[in-house]
């Protein structure tokens, strides 16, 4: 991989009516890296996300895709909306979701054929879905939606991936399938940015950290930046709700081992 | 009464209205479908009562041009501009003014159809005359529908149709995931535009078939039916279009055969008969449907529990016991769970049909070749589910048959594998149950 | 009938919402005459030959104006409301209005329903025994509302009686020989094709006073949906009877007419469209058409010409 950032944003501002949503953003990632993007509620993590995909426009700044415009590397970069936002009672089966991550290949005015179909294929069995490739994606739980999502990022084949919020609600099995996806997809040299919650994860999961709310708080390796002081920093008052909540959810002895000691 | 509907196809008028209300309704049927999965019906409405000060301006304006009032293409393309114009204008003041989506709408839905049906007034009383032609695009005027306007239904229909093929998984994206489309570099604004833009057209062609207040029905009606009965999105386009079409033809038919009755709700009556046989009958969402299911559902459940009841009764007595001797009295499964005797009486029966019990003739029954590793295998999914649950409670999958979803389908193979090395406590397969099985030890 | 109670208290309500806001406004008026509104045109040729100079005659409807589905604006409130008399046909021509005008006549105002004075041995009913309200159709009939019209006048001026008397006779002399001349002209088309086709029911009283059968596409008001079924039958009565001509109306549209002879033609029989008949609204004003006795001759003239009689 080329020794130039994957993802550069300089000085980015967001703004909705007047009122801004992110603030002077600047942040560089890794190349190689898995990093975690965190912050409390309406901290604009995912508007972080699409203002750097253009789907929401910039009050000012520049983004950087491996020191190119959004627009020149379009098909280096993949993205894994949360999986709120669309209707699961969508009439399309688990393939036809994995496809549509083809679409941009496919192109204008022509057909998804069976090589398509066949690659979509591959990446659900890459996530285990092979089996509900015809499932209604209404009948599917909320893990196996959220590995459909994955499957269809996979087909992207991107050297960078944004994924809004992957670990939301999903099962433990899920979570530790998606996390052992991720650190293939590093160890190939892509780099992936998640939006993230559970902050006793963070450590295991990531190895480069972005706090932010509304403005970067710090931003770093995780072992750096990932302390007491930023979260306090990040979260304020909120931080011992978050802990005893947190806390009381706890299901591992230790972060980020997930199943080895049940 | 055959041959009075043959001799309804003699009719020049009725072949021109049959064809014209059948195209708008497989047309509307179609496009109706990205409507309704991008939850934009209700823009359907405001856009066409929007485009009656369109019409109306139309009419002032034609003479300056040198055309007649009324001629048509001309109230047309006003209809069309003024719809247009209406959609953006929701989407505008959505934008500009902070105000939410349904908000939006009913205001351009009121302001330009009150801004419409002053200029009616206005039309009124200008010396002119000729104004009453205006109304027939309120309400619809099915019957006298000339041949030029069938033509034009057909090939706005079928340009319509073209566009449903060519943008197919484009639309598809963009109703899905819009958000996805655009980081993909689809041009989600145009996309959207276009779909839009074929929904006012076919809006426009329809409003001298059944009226601005009625077309609404045209785009939404058919969808939602075809809805009931089919997950692949191909089927529901077909499905749609053929509902719609449908529900055209047989409400026109009626209009020309029966009572002195208005087409356009005749039109719309008949798709709304589509929806609601749809709605009880439907094959994937019908209300019947979801009865049987349930009701199958139970069945299964309570045919599960005789299984079980048969197998932690023996379990212990080896992997395949002596199946002769594994018999339970009626009475002792009847106090095994909470079923009465009736239900018990017609599973039991069911399923010695089915050939997993026999009945011994001493009264007793037991579990055939067949059913004890049914029985087995029932019983292992179930125990592992049951641990499963014990052990990782809040993060369990929703929407899980416990006893039909094998657990390799749903958990991971690792956790499959974790969970038999931790559970199987005796050789026999099933591991045993985590919580002691009150009655067991009785039998 | 609810509907129509509804519809005469909204009208009630905005008259006096509109007299309370204009009421002390207007500025002196020099002509003092008694003001008089009448709805349609034919009527109010009528009341403007015989009141004379004796009162200020004005139309509410103008040229083309479908009194059926006539919907009153502020300005024609504010006229209403202002006129000292009002004239109106009745037997629901005037539709929306019918409801306002009888509420304001049980208010003690000086509003007379013309069409309504006429025994009913006169009227024609349709199937569903509604009453025919397009009464100028029969100039007969005309020439006795003539009548009731002075007599009205005078009850409400009686210094005028004179005037009215005198413009009366003058006026019905002028109908009596509009009414032969009618008959002239009709009696030129051949007895087997006096068949009228219209755009809607109008000419029930024409038919019956000269001798032609009559059919409509909608019925009575133009408000009235056409059936497929209906069109359908007029199709099949064309042909059958072979009729040259169908008609269309200058204050209908003309989309059923045309969907009519599209319907005949698809069965090899070329019908045409006639040409343009006054049935509800008379024509431009200052033209031959836009006077009753005009609108009528040219009527007679058109049907004549496109069936196979001779104009005169």
């Amino acid at each position: 991989m080329s020794a130039v950032s994957p993802l550069r944003i300089d000085d980015l501002t967001v703004a909705y009516h007047r009122k801004p949503v992110l603030w002077d953003i600047d942040f560089s990632a890794n190349p190689g890296s898995l990093t975690g993007i965190l912050g409390p509620n309406g901290a604009g993590k995912s508007t972080l996300i699409k203002a750097c995909l253009g789907l929401i426009p910039k009050a000012s700044g520049r983004v950087l895709f491996f020191g190119q415009p959004y627009e020149t590397v379009r098909e280096r970069v993949g993205y894994v909306p949360q999986r709120e936002t669309v209707d699961w009672d969508f009439p399309v089966d688990a393939l036809d979701v994995v496809c549509m991550g083809l679409y941009g290949r496919i192109g204008w005015l022509r057909r998804v054929r069976r090589d398509h179909k066949l690659k979509a294929m591959e990446a659900l069995e890459q996530v285990g879905m092979a089996d509900f490739a015809h499932r209604q994606i209404r009948q599917l739980s909320g893990g196996q939606q959220q590995r459909v999502f994955l499957a269809r990022a996979l087909v992207q084949d991107a050297d960078l991936y944004f994924m809004d919020e992957p670990f939301a609600g999903v099962d433990a099995a899920t979570e530790h399938a998606i996390i052992e996806m991720l650190r293939s997809l590093r160890s190939q040299g892509r780099n992936i940015l998640v939006v993230h919650h559970d902050l006793q994860t963070v450590p295991a999961y990531f190895d480069q950290v972005m706090l932010i709310n509304t403005r970067v708080v710090a931003a770093g390796p995780t072992a750096e930046v990932f302390n007491n002081e930023n979260l306090r920093k990040t979260y304020g008052g909120r931080l011992t709700l978050l802990d005893q909540a947190t806390h009381a959810l706890a299901r591992r002895d230790q972060p980020g081992e997930p199943l080895e000691h049940i | 009464m055959l041959a009075e509907f043959i001799d309804l196809f003699d009719s020049h008028n009725t072949r021109v209205v049959l064809t014209g209300v059948t195209l708008l309704g497989v047309c509307s049927g179609v496009i109706g479908v990205f409507l309704l999965l991008r939850r934009r019906s209700l823009m359907a409405d405001a856009t066409s009562h929007a485009t009656l000060p369109g019409i109306a301006l139309a009419f002032l304006v034609q003479p300056a041009f040198g055309f007649a009032p009324r001629f048509l293409p001309g109230l047309l393309l006003g209809a069309l501009i003024a719809g247009l114009l209406g959609m953006w204008t929701i989407q505008a003041i959505q934008k500009v003014g902070r105000i939410r989506e349904d908000a939006a709408m009913g205001i351009v839905l009121s302001v330009f159809y009150g801004f419409g049906i002053c200029l009616l007034g206005i039309i009124q009383t200008l010396e002119q005359g000729g104004a009453s032609g205006l109304k027939g695009f309120i309400f619809g005027k099915t019957a006298s529908m000339l041949a030029s306007d069938a033509q034009l239904i057909s090939v706005s229909a079928l340009l319509v149709i073209l566009m449903v093929f060519v943008f197919y998984k484009e639309w598809i994206l963009l109703c899905f995931d819009d958000d996805f489309a655009g980081s993909q570099g689809w041009p989600v604004t145009f996309l959207d535009g276009l779909l839009m833009g074929a929904v006012v057209v076919v809006t426009v062609i329809g409003l001298q078939a059944v009226g601005l207040i009625l077309m609404i029905a045209l785009l939404v009606v058919p969808p939602a039916a075809a809805r009931f009965w089919t997950d692949r999105m191909s089927r529901l386009l077909l499905l749609s279009g053929l509902f719609g079409g449908g529900g055209a033809f047989v409400g026109a038919m009626i209009s020309a055969s029966e009572a002195d009755l208005p087409a356009g709700a005749v039109i719309v009556l008949s798709q709304g008969v589509f929806f609601v046989i749809s709605m009880f009958f439907g094959r994937r969402r019908g209300l019947l449907g979801k009865v049987v299911r349930h009701q199958a559902l139970g069945w299964t459940v309570r045919k599960q529990h005789v299984l079980r009841t048969f197998y932690e009764a023996f379990e212990d007595k080896g992997v395949t016991p002596n199946l002769e001797r594994a018999r339970l009295s009626f009475e002792t499964l009847l106090k095994a769970r909470s079923w009465t005797r009736f239900r018990l009486g017609i599973m039991l029966w069911h399923m010695k049909w089915s050939g997993w019990v026999y009945r011994h003739p001493d009264g007793t029954w037991g579990l055939t070749r067949d059913g004890w590793p049914r029985a087995a295998r029932l019983v292992r999914n179930h125990r592992l589910w049951e641990l499963f649950l014990i052990h990782y409670a809040e993060i369990a999958p929703a929407q899980v048959d416990r006893g039909a979803d094998r657990i390799e389908h749903v958990l991971d193979p690792a956790v499959v594998d974790e969970l038999e090395r931790l559970l199987k406590e005796t050789d026999r397969g099933v591991p045993m149950s985590p919580h002691p099985i009150p009655w067991g030890e009785g039998i | 009938m609810k509907k129509q109670t509804i519809q005469s208290i909204f009208s009630l309500c905005v008259l006096l919402l509109l007299s309370a806001c204009g009421g002390g406004g207007d500025a002196v008026d020099p002509d003092d005459r008694p003001r008089i509104l009448v709805t349609v045109g034919m009527l109010t040729d009528v009341v403007r030959e015989i009141a004379g100079d004796a009162a200020r005659v004005e139309g509410l409807m103008g040229e083309g104006v479908d009194p059926h589905s006539f919907h009153p604006a502020a300005s024609d409130v504010r006229r209403i409301q202002g006129a000292d008399m009002i004239f109106y046909v009745g037997h629901h021509l005037e539709g929306r209005l019918q409801g306002t005008f009888v509420s304001l006549a049980k208010r003690d105002r000086k509003v007379a329903a013309m069409g309504e004075k006429l025994d009913s041995e006169h009227l024609l009913l349709d199937e569903d025994g509604n009453i025919d309200p397009h009464l100028w159709m029969d100039v007969s009939l005309w020439i006795e509302i003539s009548g009731h019209v002075r007599d009205q006048l005078t009850a409400w001026l009686p210094e005028s009686a004179e005037t009215f008397a005198t413009n009366h006779d003058a006026w019905v002399a002028q109908l009596e020989a509009l009414d032969r001349e009618i008959q002239d002209i009709i009696a030129t088309i051949p007895v087997e094709s006096r068949i009228l086709i219209t755009a809607h029911d109008a000419f029930g009283y024409f038919g019956r006073r000269y001798e032609v059968e009559v059919m409509g596409i909608q019925g009575l008001s133009t408000e009235s949906e056409a059936g497929l079924r209906h069109l359908n039958r007029l199709v099949d009565l064309i042909v059958a009877q072979n009729i040259p001509a169908v008609f269309v109306e200058s204050s209908v549209a003309d989309r059923n007419v045309r969907a009519l002879v599209e319907g005949a033609a698809s069965r090899g029989h070329a019908v045409v469209i006639g040409g343009e008949l006054f049935s509800d609204a008379m024509g431009a004003p200052g033209t031959p058409e836009g006077t009753y006795p005009g609108m009528i001759r040219h009527n007679a003239r058109t049907i004549a010409n496109a069936l196979g009689g001779e104009e005169l």
